[in-house]
């Protein structure tokens, strides 16, 4: 009785239901698992657990907490590739269930780590099962909200990705309001606080859960019909997921989401090292910590502004104006350092911010573009393993070119600038991938009746 | 092609209200809370 409530069958909608309460149901998951982009709140508490006003012997090191974060950026990549046929032949809310288990069980086991001080029990927690929770929750709304908003897929799926970004706004203040409640002069309170918001996002996302419905056969929104004459680069086709590992053009978007991403999760951890050492002595490490809250603004609107936008533009066009604004963007930065401006270094940053967060929400929406509707959480899923090459790459490349610069005599204000012009030239490497997506060749799409079948099947898991 | 259902009706718009309420509120409050610290750290 219970398991068939998860059924993709239970899901369908009845007539009279509202497409618009699927970007809530969507919002659901996503607020919850951006709770991932404000996790180093707990960084400096989790290394005073014993010493609880300073660090004391026996205290984790922040390097080594740093792996939990990295770990569930990890899984969050493998989960989504591995488990994205399931998610897309079982249907959203059975996905969204169990992202609801997954992640909040991580917040309870890691609670459990923290409580017997035990950092491999953290690892596993939110490591591991809370990033299998972040993929599976991360692509389960996608292909829903793509077939309830046919006419606008960016619009749609820009809404939900812009939750990943504004989780954190909501879980940052959270997270310390509640340390601060269950702090004690012998206990640092983090335990208590993971319990609570496992609790939390369990009921959250599982509201989200019981309200997503998909849309029944053959539905389509009132006025809409879909073009007789299919626009260039968006096909009516679909590709089956395997398959479209097979075409240059996953590849080729693989590249321009990962480069997108190097670029904008390399400076996003150093802004606020960035802004106080390009103007040392006029941006303070608390006006840093605000910029970087703005700027991480700017990450979350620019998510469905640009997304809402590529339904206009065409995704090819949007990404065109990512990497060849960006190649701009990137260069101006050391020039803003050395005319020592402020406001133009602002202004650059909130909008590389912005296309940052907007590579991430059109992305969908290009894939669908791409290979048709049916596979698309699925392909998105796979694609996904981009995010996690970047998440490594992005990082270690901005640290080690600072790192070599300093280490060789560059002044610290100046010592950004390569890496600037590093991450440009990454975007003009976007641009040219960019330039040669096209439409994929006609043998990878599903042959018709392959796909109606796929339609009435659609409840039975495990066939192609 | 099935046309689409309207959401008309009291109790859909009910449950658009709730339903966006439930997610806005929290968003809206910790992009608030955000802006607040951003402009103390510029004073």
């Amino acid at each position: 009785m219970a398991v068939s409530f998860l059924n993709r069958e239970r899901t369908i909608a009845t007539p009279g239901y509202s497409r618009w309460l699927i970007p809530p149901a969507a919002l659901c998951v996503h607020l919850c698992i951006g709770q991932a982009y404000a996790f180093s709140v707990f960084n400096l508490p989790m290394t005073k657990l014993i010493g609880i006003s300073r660090s004391a012997p026996g205290d984790w090191k922040l390097t080594e907490l740093g792996w939990i974060f990295s770990l569930a950026i990890f899984f969050l990549g493998v989960s989504a590739a591995v488990f994205g046929r399931w998610v897309e032949e079982g249907g959203p809310r059975r996905a969204m269930f169990t992202a609801a288990l997954c992640w909040a069980g991580g917040f309870l086991v890691s609670a459990v780590g923290v409580y017997l001080h035990n950092l491999w029990i953290i690892y596993l927690g939110y490591g591991v099962l809370g990033g299998v929770g972040l993929g599976i929750g991360y692509i389960s709304p996608v292909s829903t909200l793509i077939r309830w908003f046919p006419d606008r897929p960016g619009m749609a799926t820009g809404m939900a990705i812009m939750g990943f970004g504004g989780g954190a706004f909501i879980a940052s203040p959270l997270s310390v309001w509640l340390m601060g409640r269950f702090a004690t002069p012998n206990h640092v309170g983090v335990a208590e606080t993971f319990i609570v918001m496992g609790l939390v996002y369990l009921c959250f996302m599982m509201v989200g859960a019981a309200i997503v419905r998909v849309p029944p056969p053959g539905w389509a929104p009132a006025g809409y019909s879909t073009p007789v004459q299919p626009k260039p680069l968006v096909t009516t086709q679909n590709v089956f997921v395997y398959d479209a590992l097979k075409t240059p053009q996953f590849w080729l978007i693989w590249w321009i989401l990962c480069l997108n991403v190097t670029a904008g999760i390399g400076v996003l951890g150093q802004a606020s090292a960035m802004s106080q050492e390009m103007f040392r002595g006029r941006i303070t490490a608390v006006a840093a910590s605000g910029l970087v809250g703005l700027f991480s603004l700017f990450n979350m609107l620019g998510r469905f502004l640009w997304s809402s936008t590529s339904d206009h533009i065409g995704r090819k066009n949007t990404y065109f104006v990512f990497f060849a604004l960006g190649t701009f963007l990137y260069a101006l930065v050391p020039y803003s350092g050395a005319i020592g401006s402020i406001g133009l270094f602002v202004l650059c940053y909130a909008i590389i911010f912005s296309m940052y967060g907007g590579g991430f929400a059109t992305v969908p929406a290009y894939l669908r573009d791409m290979f048709g509707t049916r596979y698309v959480g699925a392909i998105h899923g796979l694609l996904l393993t981009a995010w996690s090459m970047a998440g490594i790459f992005g990082p270690v490349l901005v640290n080690y070119i600072r790192e070599y610069n300093v280490t060789h005599g560059v002044a610290a204000a100046q010592a950004y600038n390569v890496t600037m012009f590093v991450m440009a030239g990454l975007l003009v490497i976007g641009f040219i991938c960019n330039v040669f997506v096209g439409s994929v060749h006609e043998r990878f799409h599903m042959r018709a009746v392959e796909a109606e079948d796929e339609v009435e099947a659609a409840p039975v898991f495990g066939g192609r | 092609m099935i046309s689409a259902p309207q959401s008309s009706g009291k109790a859909n718009g009910i449950k658009l209200v709730l339903a966006w309420g439930f997610v806005g509120i929290p968003l809206v409050w910790g992009i608030v809370q955000t802006l607040l610290n951003a402009i103390k750290a510029f004073q």
